[in-house]
């Protein structure tokens, strides 16, 4: 047998993993798909790289008039938002989904410089990353123009910054992917991305509520910035050119030292992924104490399958966080619309278009566009147990009710929740417009379960619980489903505005209500004919839902 | 006449231009334990899918039990129990919720189900993870959750596709034991595997599928004096040898790898 052969060096192996990335990109193109979707990069990238060159002269201005005139701050916030955009934009942008990593490559024998080098080149290479390293570039000819002085401190200050960002930047990511390793954490991570997504609603209304109670903060908080990194690299540049070369060697110290501890951190990570730590979806295996075995639920008035599936469709849902978070927003934002109202300059004018009698509504209105989403791609979540359903001996119209009644149930319960909301928050909704929305609901259910039913089986698509990142249902679920919310909403308004005209709004009521029995007669329609379709078009539904991820 | 469990007549299934499965004429007596086998890519697990109602076959005819699969198959699915492919697990279940699901979507009342689920878990060794969603079970433990979910019902025909894959020796021990006592009660299985000595001890019968065509089809007794009369071999010849006879005579040389010497 043939000896055994010595592993190649640093640079082969990274050769050969630049040729790895390449091929992948290249293979990548042989399908339409792929072309279109390069198609698409090139053309979004030379939008957003005319905005990069833009906000880089932009800056580099800044940084000449902030030295030229002794603006310190100014440097300081240029600075900040270099360091939030790398911080925060890849995070944003990768949904707090893993990114790909060169773990996987650990089975080779790759050295562990390769592969910290390799970990260094995904931060580097990363679209935010480079437009931040050109932002930092471009300023540099502002401060040179401006003092060349402080040129000399600010390349050093700049590079560290860099370098922390860099380190920051992977530290995050080393630490994310530990996290995303296991379906818990996962799924909590996801949610707090979503919960931090939804608190982003609250800041302008708490802002009309408490900002003027807030600003004897602003001079402490920006005290507070100025020891962080930014403000230490704007420091040094000024303390450098104000001839205080002690004190920029401090801060650039400081900055340095921050590096270190980060680094520290990013080493602890990078060296148990090396050292192969198992991060395995399994959970360990435990004993649990013996629990006898319930029977499932039986519910009045529909089939035991029927049951059967609507309970394992609820309890679905209760173990989806992002459902829950989904659910929750309506609800958010009817107390963002109340405290708005509160808090809005033109009260006159927030009282005419807010108030107890519009909230419900509304409300319900977006409660709505929440809960048909759902109805669109209904089957989303069955992934891989579809297939049971198609070998057992029901029919598919069992299943397609028993989606429908949970969404009902859905809605109900949001409905009711709203209710109560507005009732505390903004005070009670007159009887009549309560009367109104609620018919008006039950015609847009029926109509968007009829056609969302539909959509599922002709244009479904599979969605995985727990994740964030590329969870959107099909572009024709999307675009049926704003077709139907454009006709509901624009026959509703005709309706209501008509009874206005003819004197009495329970004309639209009425209205409403003989739509829904319409709608029935088409729901009923539909639901006779599910089986059939998902009987013709289980080959395409299994292809899409129950592929491997 | 004997019964049959599994009749295909002129089975076909085309993906485009490549025809996976061609005119294939199954015939599965009831009682059988019959191994399906083939090499990657010859077509087993399209057939299995097409037998259970998981594909549209292209052409041709599937009847289990007497009954036609095209025309009754609610009829044909309250009948038969599967084990897919991927398992087809909900997997954000737990697994007694699972298995009380499958019993009632066979048509089992609420507490038949729950009653058999128990046994069910006992039985598999599954209950002291009674509490853990299915996502988090180990392969292994998925694939004893699948098997209890297709026999929950009693089925007369069992579709097993590659059930002892990834098993360990225990389970898989576990696994063969219950499907003797269902074949001993009269049920038909219907397995595939590339296990040829797990098939070689289990199965009395067995179909070879080659390049979507079948090759052979018969007792694995039969199909052993079939190709030692071929060979004149004096010694009795495993599946394995059999099988290698039939679909892979033609790379008899096994070529050698330079480095490896």
């Amino acid at each position: 047998m043939a000896g055994v052969i010595s592993a190649p060096g640093k640079s082969t192996q990274l050769v050969l993993v630049a040729w790895l990335r390449w091929r992948l990109f290249i293979n990548g193109l042989r399908t339409a798909t792929g072309k279109l979707n390069l198609a698409v990069h090139i053309f979004m990238g030379a939008g957003i790289s005319l905005g990069v060159v833009g906000l880089g002269v932009l800056l580099g201005v800044g940084s000449w008039y902030a030295i030229r005139y002794g603006k310190p701050a100014l440097v300081a916030g240029e600075l900040w938002l270099v360091f939030l955009v790398w911080l925060l934009l890849p995070l944003l942008i990768s949904g707090f989904g893993a990114e790909s990593d060169p773990v996987s490559l650990l089975r080779f024998p790759l050295h562990y410089s390769s592969f910290v080098l390799l970990a260094f080149a995904h931060g580097v290479f990363d679209p935010a990353a480079a437009a931040c390293l050109y932002w930092l570039a471009a300023m540099l000819p502002g401060i040179a123009a401006a003092s060349f002085g402080a040129l000399a401190w600010a390349i050093p200050a700049f590079a560290g910054l860099a370098l922390l960002n860099l380190l920051l930047n992977r530290a995050i990511y080393a630490w994310l992917s530990r996290w995303m390793a296991q379906r818990r954490t996962r799924e909590i991570l996801g949610a707090v991305g979503i919960l931090l997504a939804i608190s982003g609603q609250f800041i302008t209304p708490l802002a009309n509520r408490y900002g003027q109670r807030a600003l004897p903060w602003v001079p402490r908080l920006t005290a507070a910035a100025r020891l962080l990194p930014p403000g230490m690299a704007a420091a040094a540049i000024s303390f450098g050119r104000a001839g205080s070369g002690g004190k920029a060697c401090a801060e650039l110290a400081g900055l340095l030292a921050c590096c270190g501890v980060l680094g520290w951190l990013l080493a602890l990570r990078l060296r148990a992924e090396y050292r192969g730590e198992n991060l395995s979806e399994a959970r360990r295996p435990s004993i649990e104490a013996y629990t006898p075995v319930r029977a499932g639920w039986s519910m009045a008035g529909v089939s035991p399958t029927v049951a059967a599936l609507f309970e394992k469709d609820l309890r679905y849902l209760l173990r989806n966080i992002m459902a829950y978070l989904t659910l929750l927003t309506p609800v958010l934002v009817i107390v963002v619309l109340s405290m708005g109202r509160h808090g809005s300059p033109h009260p006159k004018l927030a009282g005419f278009m807010l108030g107890p009698s519009t909230y419900f509504p509304l409300g319900v209105a977006y409660i709505l566009l929440t809960v048909v989403g759902l109805a669109f791609n209904s089957m989303a979540y069955d992934g891989s147990g579809l297939p049971m359903l198609f070998a057992a001996p029901i029919r598919f119209r069992d299943v397609i009710l028993a989606k429908n009644l949970l969404h009902t149930l859905v809605l109900t319960a949001e409905i009711v929740a709203v209710f109560v909301v507005i009732q505390l928050v903004a005070g009670h909704t007159p009887a009549r417009v309560v009367g109104l929305t609620l018919a008006g609901a039950l015609w847009a259910l029926l109509a968007n379960l009829t056609a969302g039913n539909l959509v599922s089986l002709y244009s479904p698509r599979k969605l995985k619980l727990g994740q964030m990142r590329r969870q959107q249902a099909s572009g024709v679920a999307v675009l049926v489903s704003l077709g139907v919310q454009v006709c509901v909403a624009g026959l509703g308004a005709a309706l209501y505005f008509l009874s206005r005209w003819a004197g009495n709004t329970a004309w639209c009521g009425i209205g409403f209500l003989a739509l829904a029995g319409i709608t029935w007669l088409a729901y009923r329609r539909v639901l006779n004919l599910v089986t059939g379709i998902a009987w013709k078009r289980r080959e395409a539904l299994l292809a899409e839902l129950s592929r491997p991820d | 006449m004997t019964d049959l469990a599994v009749e295909t007549n002129g089975l076909c299934r085309r993906f485009g231009e490549l025809e996976a499965v061609r005119n294939v004429n199954l015939r599965v007596e009831a009682g059988q334990f019959f191994g399906f086998l083939g090499p990657n890519g010859a077509g087993k697990s399209t057939t299995i899918k097409m037998l259970t109602g998981l594909l549209e076959p292209t052409a041709g005819q599937v009847r289990i039990l007497g009954l036609d699969l095209a025309s009754d198959p609610i009829g044909v699915k309250s009948q038969i129990g599967v084990v897919p492919e991927g398992l087809a697990l909900f997997d954000r279940l737990t697994g007694p919720e699972y298995l009380i699901f499958a019993g009632r979507m066979y048509g089992l009342d609420r507490v038949t189900a729950a009653e058999r689920t128990e046994e069910l878990l006992d039985f598999m060794g599954l209950a002291d993870r009674a509490k853990s969603l299915i996502v988090d079970y180990s392969h292994g433990m998925k694939k004893k959750l699948a098997m209890a979910a297709a026999v929950i019902h009693g089925p007369k025909v069992l579709f097993l596709d590659e059930p002892f894959e990834g098993v360990d020796a225990i389970a898989s021990g576990t696994l063969k034991a219950m499907l003797n006592r269902m074949i001993a009660r009269g049920a038909t299985i219907f397995l595939t595997s590339h296990v040829l000595e797990i098939v070689e001890r289990l199965c009395s019968h067995v179909a070879i599928i080659h390049r979507g065509e079948l090759v052979a089809q018969s007792s694995i007794d039969e199909l052993r004096c079939g190709v030692s009369g071929r060979r004149d071999d004096e010694q009795k010849l495993s599946l394995e040898q059999i099988f290698l006879e039939i679909v892979g005579g033609e790379r008899a040389a096994v070529p050698e790898l330079s480095w490896l010497e």
